[in-house]
């Protein structure tokens, strides 16, 4: 943010996507399950914020088409969801991990195409350890991805869990450096 | 926009140049209120949040509160704030702090059980948009002039007067008190801009900008019941507040810290339709 926009405040516009990682995970989850005993559940979803308006209605139509087609291809399925927050969610099955890995990048490319990448909220992958749920959710506008492991309790955390995940998974994932960008997202439907 | 600013600038520079050809005494009371306004910029948050009786709350004590303030952080790719509520009836918000590392949020009760989630979240987005836009160290800096300007015209009240007929003091008299006016004006001006800013920032965070002009609908209306006694509580921090909390009437356009209600709603209307038109978002 520069000194002009201090001055007169936004450009108007919201952050778009970074650069696009979202596919260190297609290799990062091997790694994941053989060295750190994580296993993933098969399930991945991407979160945004739905605009009430025709054309971005239609683009998400559009979307959710495409899934439904290469769903049909590869046995996968899809549902959507909203939350309570008035956020949207597309939530993906499949046993195959690089299906869902290209499954969320197809609706990531779909809504960046209509210009509403900026309202790509995060994309998250469910993986777990030891029957208890371990979460990777990658932020569209950082191009970085963070654990998050909810604890037992209301709206508790494994901070610790969390960043001995990090020190070992190390350069194999682009991750948030800025810890307090971590942010939880409490009841993921996945 | 620019002109304001221009003639905020332009007028500080004349007022420092005729300090200076005052006298002497002048450089030490600049220093004093440059350090006054940096232990204001310090440590004001603490004691406004005091004033309203706010309190950090936990994850844990306001779950719904912080979620979607995360949420908004995301979107607006801000880190997250401090987060207070304030016990009261009167239904508002704001934001302090000087930097977006340091800044607090707060909601008050009021405010929370009176707007539906969607509402309210657009409320919060107006006041990260505060925090996005460095609103308060730009109005603290604007306000030190200001200040500067009315402890210079008490100086000379107190102390120029009687002692000898030096025409210099009734010149620093003259400008302190023409500086003090418009720079009092344009200060207005100047946080009139940055709340429709602000508004703007918070209708494209949560691409609902009828929301929150349905926000600002609800706690207007809300604002013309509460007791004289609780707006008078709250004036210091009005102008960080989402709506000002003064019943005063309605021929104080240029006096106020705010835009008026209908300009708000009017702007977030056009907002939306360029909305729906998809010209924001391309």
């Amino acid at each position: 943010m520069g000194f002009l926009d201090a001055i007169f405040g936004s450009k108007g516009r919201l952050k778009g996507p970074a650069e696009d990682r979202l596919f260190a995970m297609s290799t990062a989850w091997v790694t994941l399950d053989t060295s750190l005993g994580l296993t993933h559940k098969g399930k991945a979803g991407i979160v945004f914020q739905p605009l009430a308006t025709a054309d971005f209605q239609s683009i998400l139509d559009e979307t959710e088409e495409l899934l439904a087609g290469t769903a049909a291809e590869t046995g996968s399925k899809v549902t959507n969801k909203e939350d309570e927050f008035g956020y949207r969610w597309l939530v993906l099955e499949d046993s195959d991990f690089e299906d869902l890995v290209v499954a969320l990048n197809t609706v990531s490319v779909q809504l960046q195409g209509g210009g509403y990448g900026d309202r790509l909220l995060a994309a998250v992958f469910a993986f777990e350890e030891k029957g208890k749920p371990v979460y990777f959710i990658y932020n569209f506008k950082r191009g970085a991805f963070y654990p998050f492991v909810p604890a037992p309790g209301e709206q508790a955390r494994d901070n610790e869990r969390e960043l001995r995940i990090k020190a070992q998974l190390g350069a194999e994932l682009p991750f948030e450096e800025d810890i307090g960008r971590w942010f939880p997202l409490w009841d993921v439907p996945l | 926009m620019l002109l304001t600013l221009f003639l905020l600038g332009l007028l500080y520079v004349v007022f420092i140049g005729v300090l200076i050809a005052a006298g002497a005494g002048v450089v030490t009371i600049v220093v004093v209120m440059g350090a006054l306004s940096a232990a204001q910029l310090f440590f004001s948050d603490k004691l406004a949040l005091s004033a309203m009786g706010a309190k950090q709350v936990s994850p844990e004590e306001a779950p719904g509160l912080h979620a979607m303030i995360e949420r908004l952080c995301i979107q607006a790719d801000l880190p997250k704030p401090k987060i207070a509520v304030a016990d009261t009836s009167m239904p508002n918000a704001f934001a302090l702090g000087r930097s977006q590392k340091s800044a607090t949020v707060c909601a008050t009760t009021g405010i929370m059980s009176v707007l539906s989630p969607s509402e309210l979240e657009g409320v919060m987005a107006h006041e990260l948009a505060h925090v996005k836009h460095r609103d308060v160290l730009i109005m603290t800096i604007a306000s030190f002039f200001a200040s500067l300007a009315a402890i210079m015209l008490q100086f000379g009240f107190f102390f120029g007067g009687d002692d000898d007929e030096n025409p210099s003091i009734l010149v620093v008299l003259l400008v302190s008190a023409l500086v003090y006016v418009l720079s009092f004006f344009l200060m207005m001006a100047l946080s009139r801009y940055r709340e429709f800013a602000a508004d703007r920032g918070a209708a494209i965070v949560t691409g609902r900008p009828s929301a929150l002009s349905a926000a600002l609908v609800k706690i207007s209306g809300a604002m013309q019941t509460v007791p004289q006694h609780d707006l008078r509580e709250a004036e210091r921090l009005n102008a960080f507040f989402i709506v000002p909390a003064s019943v005063k009437g309605s021929i104080k356009t240029i006096f106020s810290t705010h835009p008026p209600m209908e300009k708000r709603i009017e702007r977030l209307q056009q907002l939306e339709s360029s909305l729906q038109r998809g010209a924001i978002a391309a």
